[in-house]
């Protein structure tokens, strides 16, 4: 291996230092953020990510300056792509909570190679997510009336509404996220500080890991906090997405009003958020060197937990299609035929392959260990999470009771820049995270390789 | 720079403990039911019977309204936890779970349970044949407000056939999972516990499928004119919290009468109980999803079944639910040491079970004393007798068998595991 | 033995005794050692958490988790009283007519609010318990600590702990095969004084971030002349119409716009003519309606009518000589009484003739079609027609017992 030539593309292919298994996983993570430069294909990435972020910047500008009928949006269909979106990105950002804090109760140690990666993405999903309602609303320079907050109107919000039960869930869910983020990464930023060099960078990292320096006492109280915060995170990630769905649910729109949306949702936000950890898992263990932390068995474990949450989404579909047939009710049959043979078919259909089709390859062993097919089932899957909500809210709003009230939706090229935009925004957090923040737990991996032992004879 | 290792951050040997990895203690527990603890299973049988047939003379015969719904409730709530244990052995297999082997052979001999629940279906399903709607109003078809989907969905033949397909199914799988388990004795080994894995899955998405229909057909189609997404998530809750509460008491027993004594330690009673906490809180989630959304969109439709269940002494009795179900164990069980006690364990153990039974008679009697509660004596005796009969069998099955699956590799794991 | 960086230092007391150690294994049996010996001031440093070591140090369980629970039932209390009062008690409105205070749709925000408050109660309470930040430590001073973050385990004893002893302590730790085993002094070269430059751009900060503030109290007291901004012009000013503008594209130069002619609202066809317009055809009907009946409960209903409506002007008697009578005869203001409803040619109109007046009004009589409903009107005839038969009747139709009170 030419070491030289490839460092400039990649300066992570090189051998890892330290006589240790500890010492070379502390070396494996913190090179990266030790490295004069990172490698191209972050560069490459990087622009592409301020593109598209810049489309976004653009997108929303025009939006908050023309009004949102630069939107598709048309009676009856008040709700499109950014409550799609808005969905879309709240549903992903479980993923990294059920990660870090659901698996964690369930003593499932492999979770330590993503667990920081994949809370990260959590936190940048949520940032995606936050920005929808706030511009959506006829006027965006107002979100701040969604918050209690004392006025001249002498007016409070409507608590009794899903979409204030939203400000607040989704609110609590990126502070908690955040706090738990945070604190995981305080034992990694005293690794961080110990290991750097420049004086800004030693300062900067010592700031953020609060003086940490590893004593038993300080880790008791921690790993408690750390298991209360992930007891806390776990009803409160069903909790968020269960609210996002009441949004829809506690209407009477037929296919909206069912009852078994809330546990729907956050199966399928699972579903949806694994893919994208996938997505963003395998890149990023081939160009940063991770592949000795981030294994194939991660990535097949993985797999693994999408076939099984694909497998509930599916079961939820068979449920509201068997009880919209079981219940005669007219407008509901309705609602579900419409789906599958109306107008907008072919995203149902999209829907049904990308979501139930195509993660049962993850059935044969073959498919579940090939990084191709797992990044290429990760897309698919994002695809068809993001087609389930369009589904959902479209669809069902093109055709509600009264025909009379039936309607066509068009996206325009602004709502189609926004969506792409959105991914902008997101994976340009998600790269400078790559760059400057410990990418994977050091400590919690440390904790649980074999030589971390204690031998008693 | 020399070849490293992966580091799969697997607990690789390392199951959390300071103990060595991979030594097996060397099991001295006594393995095995005497004839002295068989000797429940008859008493058991015995007082089930009577209780049972009691409770048929003061309800009015076998196809009497009171009996029909007192029965199904205890149906139900007997169901679960044969249903319960059904689904959690096989989730063990599919997770390759290690901490839970110690116990999984009793949870084995739970799921036998769903024999005698197939036959004890008798009472319930003859009427349906004989189209005596005393308890599944559906029968006459006038009451389905001319749906032609009611019409299909519920009629007697479509109904039998769906049940029987829902019995060959439970009793295929209960005895399947023992009869392997069994087999790793006679040295299968790592290869059948791997072909277990696989088989697990696909088996575990039928057995969603056939829990969720059998909770529809038996207790949503009661009221032939609601329905609700969820109900089938609602049931299956009940069915791992009795499930967990009764594996819990059964341990327990076994201990005192001088078994397992040093195999099943306060780690298990710990994530049993850890169980069963969630699952509190779960339940509480799906049942207050359902509630909130039907009172929310306000439909006459779907909200007549909750009116019903909130009016006259329904109200109090709903209050006395959310209070049983929810409030109290979930503030009672929070405590990391109150898990860890065998004492505090079984009384929440107990309260579960008792109050799961009164989630089933809150779902099932609305639909007989329309103005209030009512709970009576063919309501507890029919409660004993399936309980009776339900223990009698599974003790009479244990007989023939190790109270552990001594074969399952992973035994070492799970006899020396400890807790966060 | 100390570090070249300790030069300047090295004048300073002992902190502590420090040993250093490769593997978990090594670490566990020192700490063993030294809890059994009774020392209470000292602690293990390493790079991830080892399990079980709270056994080996004599660790009692933290009271953290009492304290997330607390802060727990504060946000629940705060979720539950906050809404309340707000939704409530202080604006209250009502949305698709739920309860002011609807538990089932107040409790998620509740539930959110407990689990923010928790979180922060965690993290929080984990930071004060642990005493961190921790800006500066004596063990940072020592080069080879900085792998306690990496891949080497410490265990220091502290000079202060009563045991302590500077033989007898080294021996201990000594005993353990540490891979080197050092003393550790106190921190005296590190300045404790806050840098000037931080110092000042933190108070300039801080007053700077008060000034939003500020600004916002400023104008939540203060008056203003000024109308308010506008920044969107399109949406203050829209080209929608407003409801009372003029618009001179229509004839009546109104922007607002009456109902097509022959709309109707719903409930209101009113196909029954005679029943809501006294006529048949193009006469005036004879009796009543088909769906009046001329029942005692109809008289008591017509005569409460008349007695609202039409008593003020035409008397309780109708014989025009009602109050409003009485007082505009005085006023000499060109006053035409009203009619006397016994006359024979109001007696032999049919009575949808009499609920037409009723209804549109006659001469100087305005039409009572907006204050009393049809029903009532028929009733009100009714009543005339009795009114007007009392004062004809002949001795003959009166009933025996009447009659008998006449004698």
């Amino acid at each position: 291996m030419d070491t030289r030539a490839s460092s400039i593309t990649n300066p992570y292919n090189g051998p890892l230092e330290g006589d240790n298994a500890f010492a070379q996983i502390t070396h494996n993570v913190t090179r990266i953020m030790q490295a004069p430069r990172p490698p191209l294909a972050w560069y490459i990435a990087f622009a592409f990510a301020l593109s598209l972020l810049g489309v976004f910047g653009l997108s929303l500008g025009f939006v908050v300056w023309e009004g949102i009928g630069a939107w598709g949006h048309v009676h009856p269909v008040a709700w499109g792509f950014p409550i799609v979106n808005f969905v879309f990105w709240v549903g992903i950002g479980h993923a990294g909570t059920l990660i870090s804090a659901v698996l964690f109760l369930f003593r499932q140690n492999w979770r330590t190679a993503i667990n920081r990666f994949a809370e990260a993405m959590t936190i940048f999903a949520v940032v995606c997510a936050a920005v929808f309602p706030g511009v959506h609303i006829g006027r965006p320079w107002l979100p701040y009336w969604m918050f209690p907050i004392p006025n001249q109107m002498q007016m409070w919000p409507q608590f009794r509404s899903p979409l204030e039960w939203d400000v607040f869930a989704v609110g609590t869910y990126a502070t908690v996220s955040i706090l738990f983020w945070y604190m995981g990464m305080i034992p990694d930023f005293a690794t961080f500080r110990d290991r750097s060099t420049g004086t800004v960078r030693r300062f900067v990292y010592g700031l953020v890991a609060m003086g940490w320096r590893g004593s038993s006492r300080q880790w008791h109280r921690y790993e408690r906090a750390y298991l209360l915060l992930a007891g806390l995170a776990t009803p409160l990630v069903l909790s968020v997405h269960s609210v996002v769905s009441f949004d829809f649910a506690t209407s009477q729109l037929p296919g909206w009003h069912t009852t078994i949306f809330p546990p729907y949702f956050v199966a399928g936000a699972i579903f949806g958020g694994f893919a994208m950890v996938v997505v963003l898992a395998v890149p990023a263990r081939e160009f940063f060197g991770l592949k000795r932390i981030i294994t194939i068995k991660h990535l097949e474990l993985m797999a693994k937990v999408i076939l099984a949450t694909g497998m509930i989404v599916g079961y939820a579909y068979a449920m509201e299609m068997f009880v919209a047939w079981y219940s005669g009710a007219m407008y509901e049959q309705f609602a579900f035929l419409n789906r599958a043979f109306g107008n907008y078919a072919w995203a149902y259909w999209t829907m049904i392959f990308c979501n139930v089709v195509s993660p049962q390859v993850f059935w044969f062993k073959k498919m579940r260990t090939n990084v191709w097919v797992i990044l290429i089932v990760g897309i698919i899957v994002n695809v068809g999470m993001w087609f389930e909500r369009f589904v959902i809210i479209c669809t069902s709003l093109t055709r509600d009771f009264l025909p009379a009230n039936w309607g066509a939706f068009i996206p325009s090229p602004v709502d189609y820049a926004t969506l792409a935009g959105s991914f902008g925004l997101f994976f340009t957090l998600f790269l400078l995270f790559c760059r400057y923040l410990p990418m994977v737990a050091m400590a919690e991996v440390k904790a649980f390789i074999p030589e971390s032992h204690v031998h008693d004879h | 720079m020399s070849e490293h290792t992966e580091h799969t951050g697997d607990d690789h040997g390392h199951s959390g403990s300071a103990h060595g990895s991979g030594a097996h203690h060397e099991l001295t527990d006594s393995l095995r039911l005497n004839k002295a603890d068989l000797g429940l299973s008859t008493k058991a049988f015995a007082v089930g019977g009577i209780a049972l047939g009691l409770a048929v003379v003061l309800g009015g015969g076998p196809f009497g309204k009171q009996f029909q719904h007192s029965y199904l409730t205890a149906y139900m709530w007997g169901f679960s936890i044969a249903l319960g244990a059904l689904w959690w052995v096989t989730l063990q297999h599919l997770v390759n779970a290690r901490w839970s082997i110690v116990v999984r052979r009793l949870a084995e001999l739970m799921a036998q349970g769903v024999v005698p629940m197939a036959i004890l279906s008798l009472p319930l399903l003859v009427p349906v044949l004989t189209h005596n709607d005393t308890l599944f109003s559906w029968l006459d078809h006038e009451k389905l407000h001319h749906a032609r989907s009611k019409e299909v969905y519920l009629n007697p033949s479509f109904f039998i056939a769906r049940m029987a397909f829902y019995f060959v199914f439970f009793i295929g799988l209960a005895a399947f999972w023992l009869k392997k388990s069994r087999e790793q004795e006679k040295g299968g080994g790592v290869e059948l516990t791997k072909r277990l894995q696989s088989t697990s899955a696909p088996t575990m998405i039928v057995l969603a499928l056939t829990i969720t229909f059998c909770a529809i057909d038996f207790l949503m189609t009661l009221d032939p004119i609601w329905f609700s997404t969820i109900f089938g998530v609602y049931y299956f809750t009940t069915c791992v919290l009795t499930f967990h509460s009764t594996l819990a008491l059964f341990a327990m027993w076994l201990q005192k009468k001088g078994h397992v004594t040093s195999a099943v330690t306060t780690e298990h009673y710990h994530d049993i109980g850890k169980m069963m906490f969630a699952f509190i809180a779960f339940w509480t989630y799906i049942g207050f999803s359902q509630f909130m959304l039907i009172w929310y969109a306000n439909i006459p439709e779907e909200t007549h079944w909750f009116k019903d269940r909130l009016e006259g002494s329904w109200l109090p009795a709903s209050l006395i639910l959310a209070a049983t179900h929810f409030v109290i164990p979930f503030f009672g069980m929070m405590s990391r040491e109150i898990k860890r006690n065998k004492t505090t364990l079984r009384f929440w153990a107990i309260w579960i079970l008792v109050v799961c039974w009164f989630d089933m008679y809150w779902l099932v009697a609305p639909n007989l004393h329309k103005h209030g509660m009512a709970i009576g004596a063919t309501d507890i005796l029919s409660w004993i007798g399936v309980a009776g009969l339900l223990m009698g069998y599974v003790l009479l099955r244990a007989k023939d068998t190790t109270l552990i699956p001594t074969g399952d590799p992973r035994l070492g794991r799970s006899l020396s595991f400890q807790n966060i | 033995m100390s570090d070249s960086e300790q030069t300047s230092n090295s004048a300073a007391p002992l902190y502590g005794v420090l040993a250093e150690y490769d593997t978990p294994t090594a670490l566990v049996k020192a700490a063993r050692k030294v809890r059994d010996a009774g020392y209470r001031r000292w602690d293990t440093y390493t790079p991830f958490p080892i399990h079980g070591i709270e056994k080996d140090m004599g660790i009692t369980m933290t009271k953290l988790p009492w304290f997330v629970l607390v802060m727990a039932l504060v946000g629940m209390a705060t979720g539950t009283l906050f809404q309340y009062w707000t939704n409530g008690i202080d604006y209250r409105w009502l949305i698709s007519g739920k309860p002011f205070w609807s538990w089932p749709a107040n409790i998620p925000i509740i539930f959110e609010m407990t689990i923010l408050f928790s979180a922060f109660g965690a993290l929080g309470g984990m930071l004060f318990l642990n005493n961190l930040p921790l800006p500066s430590h004596p063990l940072d001073l020592k080069e080879r600590f900085r792998r306690a973050s990496d891949d080497k385990f410490f265990l220091v004893v502290e000079a202060s702990d009563s045991k302590f002893d500077d033989k007898e302590t080294r021996d201990l730790l000594g005993g353990t095969a540490p891979v080197v085993l050092e003393d550790v002094l106190e921190d005296r070269i590190t300045s404790s004084v806050v840098p000037r430059a931080l110092m000042y751009s933190m108070v300039i900060l801080g007053a700077a971030s008060l000034v939003p503030f500020a600004l916002f109290a400023q104008s939540r007291s203060a008056k203003s002349r000024e109308g308010r901004l506008h920044v969107v012009w399109d949406m203050d000013f829209t080209p929608a119409y407003k409801a009372q503008e003029g618009n001179i594209l229509f004839g009546d130069q109104r922007a607002m716009r009456a109902p097509p002619l022959g709309t109707i609202a719903q409930g209101h066809l009113e196909e029954d003519d005679h029943m809501f317009t006294g006529k048949v055809g193009d006469s005036y009907a004879i009796g009543l309606p088909s769906s009046i009946t001329a029942t005692e409960a109809t008289m008591l209903q017509g005569k409460q009518q008349f007695g609202i409506y039409c008593a003020p002007c035409h008397g309780l008697g109708g014989e025009g000589n009602g109050m409003v009578n009485e007082r505009a005869s005085t006023l000499k203001q060109g006053w035409v009484p009203p009619s006397n409803l016994h006359q024979q040619y109001i007696k032999e109109q049919p009575a949808g003739q009499l609920f037409g007046t009723i209804t549109n009004g006659i001469r100087n009589m305005p039409g009572y079609a907006a204050q009393i409903d049809p029903d009532e009107r028929w009733a009100i005839v009714l009543y005339l027609r009795a009114l007007q038969k009392s004062r004809a009747a002949s001795v003959d139709e009166l009933s025996d017992a009447d009659r008998a009170q006449l004698k």
